[in-house]
């Protein structure tokens, strides 16, 4: 065993090996670490940069001074009970694999020596990350999973500011008894159609164990892998259905390829009602006109800028640092570091017990809010956010525009959902 | 001969040794948690080299197993409130019977007929557990948080538990394979896989001896699938059934080196590592440029090197001398 290759070879296997052993990140003074994990890579990339963004705006206006902003520590630099100290966002890729959501979460407390986690999109990889965390004694606030199974958990570390699903589902069911009294009509079966992985499977058990408590029927029940690449025979079994509404729970790939499908087959309910992947940024140029009538669950819509002005201001500073329009996935993240922060310049402390009986005592008004809420307060046993709720826009003309709750609607529901013939 | 034996045995033991001291110097959880990885990776190479580097059977489907030996413990302890070690064996056992069921109408298939089979049934057992109620479809199964201890197979505040598990785990499977490697059976294997016909000619009951090689396959493939579930704590059909997790054991094995014995250690001595730290220093940026280096280091080694690093190694080995 011989040679320069083989040297060579022994090199770089050692080198290999010795990766193995580097342990990075030693936290600076006066500057509080808190761990991000997004799917940064992988086909959820796009959606994981948008959330990231949302959070890495929240801790600018944390850290920077924004006297004309109503948020939660925008007005001083840093946290003033910390003596001005900073936050630091470590960021971390989670590639969308619950495996890696645990292998970050507990490498960003370990070796980055965060105090406190935020992310991770995905209910899946939020539940083995904010496991880590909760093994660890380390508070996580979660404001963009929606999975209602992350807060029956009954941990000690895990708050959830935004709304979750079973709360989207009565939402969108409320919608529908409301248009039947406000527009005369009748509407007597859905049809429920969600991608098969954990968050889509939470979607459509929701609305299938609701819907009988609204008087309505389901007559479809189908669900479909999230990366599949020709969905003409779910659409086909829709079609067969001939449901009043369709309720479809999907992430953005698929959302794209069912709205092209059902103008391809023809498939025409009275209204489309849906969850995530049609308020993505690339949705809407994906399918433009196709796309008008389509009513989603949200927590955020630019218009709320109307009766919110704050919104408005947000939005300016997110498209100057980025160059796009504020996303409901950016606004939903842009939430959970303002509770993190506040809960511990509260505390006084970055320690993990006080920090929690700091996030447990949270009262945020809904004046410091960007969404249509009346504050941030946890539940003391599931650690979910009471007033948390959703709103539903319908895409008008290309754009999102808030129809529901009827008091907060910038413009008026189109009912029933237009004909698929003359769009442009 | 003594020094010879000295020298032969003399890295192993040297490596061994070193392994088994690893977690007293390495404090932080994730370098841990690399090593994990990497030897449950080797394992599962292993397992696989025993169908596809002795026997030809190229499966593409170890996925099924290792979700069958991953839902089956977690069943089991949370419906049942049964050990996960005793588990680990009725899911290990479970696993071959599936392998000996599908075996057997598979094991006359070859090349790539076999590997379209395996993906078509590890595919089915994925959208069954998909779609299953019973083993919480999708939504997945979190397990019960447990006391730490080595009977409840659950540690918490360290991973050096979890470590030296693995570690045994895929020492068994080692000893195993080269046992296997070094008996009749192994010999058996190896004359299938160089021409179907004269074995068969020679009077060699193939059709046992590949499902033996499934059997024994499956049920290390589903030891290593208990164990992932009793690590992470959380299992879902995304996360313990997909075709990704069945490439992942080909690539390692297909790397170090197909039909060797330590040639599956060797690849996933490479590839996890250079998977897990290439996503920690490059992919918190979103460039997905962690994936590329991934991909071009497996394209370079399989262009001039297919017989794997561990080929490559004794082919130099041979030169030198």
């Amino acid at each position: 065993m011989q040679g320069k290759k083989t040297r060579w070879l022994t090199y770089a296997m050692a080198l290999v090996f010795s990766l193995s052993m580097v342990s990075a990140g030693v936290a600076a003074d006066k500057e509080i670490r808190i761990g991000a994990v997004y799917p940064l890579t992988g086909n959820l990339a796009s959606t994981g940069l948008d959330c990231l963004h949302g959070a890495e705006l929240a801790v600018d206006i944390i850290n920077g001074k924004y006297p004309d902003l109503s948020l939660p520590l925008a007005k001083t630099a840093g946290l003033p009970n910390l003596g001005g100290a900073k936050i630091k966002l470590i960021t971390a890729d989670t590639k969308g694999e619950p495996r890696n959501g645990q292998a970050e979460a507990e490498r960003l407390v370990t070796q980055e020596k965060v105090v406190g986690m935020i992310g991770a999109y995905q209910s899946a990889v939020t539940k083995t990350a904010s496991q880590a965390t909760e093994r660890l004694r380390i508070p996580y606030v979660c404001s963009d999973s929606s999975s209602p199974t992350l807060t029956e958990r009954g941990l000690k570390y895990f708050f959830r500011v935004s709304p979750h699903d079973a709360g989207f589902a009565r939402d969108q069911l409320q919608f529908l008894k409301d248009i039947e009294k406000a527009r005369g009509v009748k509407i007597r079966t859905i049809a429920v159609l969600y991608e098969n992985t954990e968050f889509g499977s939470n979607v459509g058990k929701q609305v299938l164990a609701l819907a009988p408590e609204y008087g309505f029927k389901v007559v479809a029940d189908i669900s479909y892998t999230a990366n599949a690449t020709d969905v003409t025979s779910e659409v086909g079994r829709l079609i067969r259905a001939n449901p009043d509404v369709l309720m479809h729970a999907s992430y953005i790939t698929d959302a794209i390829l069912f709205t092209k499908t059902f103008k391809e087959m023809g498939f025409h309910p009275k209204g489309l009602l849906t969850f995530a992947g049609y308020i993505e940024p690339g949705y809407l140029p994906a399918v433009k006109a196709d796309a008008n009538g389509i009513i989603v669950r949200s927590t955020f819509a630019l218009d709320l800028a109307k009766s919110k002005p704050l919104v408005a201001k947000v939005n300016a500073l997110f498209k100057k640092k980025y160059g796009i329009d504020m996303s409901e996935n950016a606004a939903r993240s842009f939430g959970a570091p303002f509770v993190i922060a506040d809960a511990i310049n509260r505390a006084k402390t970055t320690e993990a017990e006080a920090v929690v009986k700091a996030l447990l005592a949270t009262n945020i008004p809904g004046s410091e809010l960007i969404y249509p809420w009346k504050g941030i307060q946890f539940d003391p046993k599931s650690h979910q956010n009471v007033y948390a709720r959703g709103i539903l826009v319908q895409i008008q003309n290309q754009k999102y525009v808030t129809v529901w709750p009827f008091e907060s609607a910038a413009a008026k529901v189109i009912w029933p959902f237009p004909a698929w013939a003359g769009r442009k | 001969m003594e020094k010879t034996a000295f020298r032969r045995i003399a890295p192993g033991a040297a490596v061994l040794a070193a392994l088994l001291v690893f977690p007293h110097f390495v404090k932080g959880s994730f370098p841990m948690h690399v090593m994990i990885m990497t030897f449950m990776f080797a394992m599962l190479g292993v397992a696989w080299n025993l169908l596809g580097g002795y026997a030809a059977m190229f499966s593409f489907g170890q996925a099924a197993f290792f979700g069958i030996g991953a839902y089956t413990s977690t069943i089991l302890l949370m419906y049942y409130n049964v050990n996960p070690w005793i588990g680990l064996f009725a899911g290990g056992a479970l696993a071959a019977l599936t392998g000996a069921a599908i075996g057997i109408p598979c094991s006359n298939l070859r090349g790539h007929y076999f590997a379209i089979a395996s993906i078509a049934f590890a595919e089915i057992v994925r959208i069954q557990f998909n779609n299953w109620k019973f083993v919480a479809a999708a939504e997945g199964l979190s397990l019960p948080l447990l006391p730490a201890s080595l009977r409840n197979f659950m540690f918490h505040t360290t991973k050096a538990p979890y470590y030296y598990i693995m570690l045994a785990f895929l020492a068994l499977s080692l000893l195993l394979c080269r046992y296997v490697s070094t008996n009749r059976m192994g010999f058996y294997l190896r004359a299938v896989k160089e021409s179907h016909e004269v074995a068969k000619g020679m009077g060699i009951s193939f059709v046992r001896y590949r499902l033996y090689a499934i059997m024994i396959s499956a049920f290390l493939t589903a030891m290593a699938g208990t164990f992932y579930a009793q690590y992470i704590l959380y299992i879902d059909p995304e996360s313990v059934l997909i075709l990704p997790i069945s490439v992942q054991i080909v690539l390692v094995a297909m790397l170090g080196g197909a039909g060797t014995i330590l040639g599956p250690v060797i690849g996933a001595a490479i590839l996890v590592p250079l998977s897990e730290y290439t996503r920690v220093w490059l992919g918190y940026k979103g460039t997905g440029l962690d994936m590329m280096i991934y991909g071009a280091l497996i394209m370079l080694i399989s262009a001039y090197q297919p017989k794997g690093v561990w080929g490559m190694l004794t082919s130099i080995g041979k030169r030198a001398k």
